[in-house]
């Protein structure tokens, strides 16, 4: 596990980040910050605003109020029901789409080595609806990496999956955060799988705690009629 | 000399413009059903006929009256589609029936010369040289949409959302989809008319939509099934004395029923 360090300026860091759906309050002044080469999880319950957080990261959705500063580029992998699995693409292609609109072309072994990555070489011909939803994962992985973005968000990359995808998954974000990128991961559905992490954000609609998973732990022992089951 | 045989050829443009319309039609719908925009399409398909009505009321081209009647339907519907969220349907086929209604009610009320029913059901057999020429024009309006936007056009089907994030320009992609379209529809109204032209939009494409492995693949399937399509219907309406465009309509209809699940 990646210890932080202090002196060095955080990968991304959000000032007291606010967003409302009309008069409905979503995010209600969030700051934080994330090291270079961490690996940190975003926890909460089903509508704490974990999505909405990373859209207002990355950009998708406008702020209410606050900043969020990153030096490098955010890309965001996102939750699969966003795509259209039964669009006429194979996986290659797939892949592919996520590369920087201003790289003019992309090689092969790029788009191989990525799939070998997470666990899907020889598979880049299939067509994305001839997958299951482990799988469907990775490919959004793999295109999300494609980008080489600086910081990663994953939204529920390990919902509906199977352990075994789930370990793999979790190892392949572990890789990419020791070579240096910066990754924020959300999931409602955690399990033993929060140790793995170098720091743990709970969020409720406000950050409630931010810590290592230790810490946070004994927390979420403080209030476990808030959270229910979702850090069991 | 070599006699040259005395054939009767009448039917060869209208044939070569229903090979035409057969195969852009199909793979205009290939965008449009892989962008889930498919009832857009059959909106702005009975939403030029009020333009085409006053265009031919006042001796102006009518394609260039439905081309703005069209856009102003797609305009309305998408206005009416984000103060009905969740009833979008709904919403758009409401819009569907008034346009439709208007361009009726405008043939009476212009006093107009239109045949109302070759434009709604379509009359291939009449067409002529300026249909041509309609047909050549949205058919480049395709081709170069597709040289210039094809990979945006892939993102926009495949994640709107992550297309919009990576800044691909979505709204005027799918505002340029939405004109091309509308040439289109315009250019098969001689050959199925605006109440059949749906059935050609999205007939071929279901067909092949499930095993193409590309939105390049599928649109030359699709278009390719069309072109038979449309070139047998004809062939079998001149053959048994038939009206051109609800023949291909029934045997769009038959494709889908006969096709192996």
């Amino acid at each position: 596990m990646k210890p932080s360090l202090p002196d060095q300026p955080p990968a991304l860091s959000a000032k007291q980040l606010r967003y409302g759906y009309g008069e409905q309050i979503a995010i209600d002044g969030i700051s934080f910050a994330l090291n270079n080469g961490s690996l940190t999880a975003l926890v909460g319950p089903n509508g704490a605003g974990k999505s909405t957080l990373l859209h207002l990261l990355q950009g998708r959705l406008r702020l209410t109020s606050g900043a969020v500063q990153c030096n490098g580029s955010i890309a965001l992998m996102p939750q699969k029901a966003a795509i259209d699995w039964s669009f006429p693409i194979t996986v290659q292609q797939m892949v592919k789409l996520g590369q920087p609109s201003r790289q003019a072309s992309t090689p092969h072994q790029c788009v191989d080595s990525l799939l070998e990555q997470v666990g899907m070489n020889g598979m880049g011909s299939r067509r994305l609806n001839q997958l299951s939803g482990g799988q469907q994962q990775r490919v959004l992985l793999a295109r999300a990496l494609m980008q080489n973005a600086s910081v990663l968000l994953l939204d529920e990359p390990c919902s509906a999956i199977d352990p075994p995808t789930r370990a793999h998954l979790l190892k392949v974000m572990r890789q990419q955060a020791d070579r240096g990128q910066t990754l924020l991961v959300s999931s409602h559905d955690w399990g033993k799988a929060l140790d793995s992490y170098d720091r743990v954000l709970v969020i409720n609609k406000q950050l409630v705690a931010n810590g290592t998973p230790s810490e946070v732990r004994s927390t979420i022992t403080d209030m476990d009629g808030m959270m229910g089951d979702c850090c069991a | 000399m070599i006699a040259v045989p005395d054939f009767d050829f009448w039917w060869g443009l209208p044939l070569l413009i229903s090979l035409l319309v057969g195969s852009l039609c199909p793979a205009a719908g290939s965008l449009l059903i892989t962008q889930r925009r498919i009832l857009l399409a059959n909106l702005m398909a009975h939403s030029v006929l009020p333009g085409l009505v006053l265009a031919l009321a006042f001796e102006l081209d009518p394609s260039l009256g439905g081309l703005i009647s069209g856009l102003i339907g797609a305009l309305i519907a998408e206005q009416l589609t984000q103060r009905f969220r969740g009833r979008e349907e709904g919403a758009m086929n409401t819009v569907l029936a008034g346009f439709t209604a208007l361009g009726v009610l405008l043939v009476p009320l212009l006093q107009a010369r239109v045949d109302l029913e070759s434009i709604l059901f379509g009359d291939i057999l009449a067409s002529g040289t300026p249909d041509l020429i309609r047909t050549a024009i949205s058919a480049i309006a395709l081709v170069l949409l597709l040289i210039g936007r094809y990979q945006d056009l892939v993102f926009i089907g495949v994640d709107p959302e992550g297309a919009l994030a990576a800044k691909h320009p979505v709204r005027q992609i799918r505002f340029i989809t939405i004109v091309v379209t509308a040439l289109v529809v315009i250019s098969a109204i001689t050959a199925v008319g605006i109440v059949l032209v749906i059935g050609l939009l999205c007939a071929p494409v279901l067909i092949h939509v499930e095993r193409s492995t590309s939105l390049k693949s599928l649109m030359l399937k699709s278009a390719g099934t069309g072109l038979l399509l449309c070139g047998g219907g004809m062939m079998l309406a001149v053959l048994g004395d038939l009206p051109p465009g609800p023949l291909i309509g029934v045997l769009c209809m038959a494709l889908l029923i006969l096709r192996r699940p």
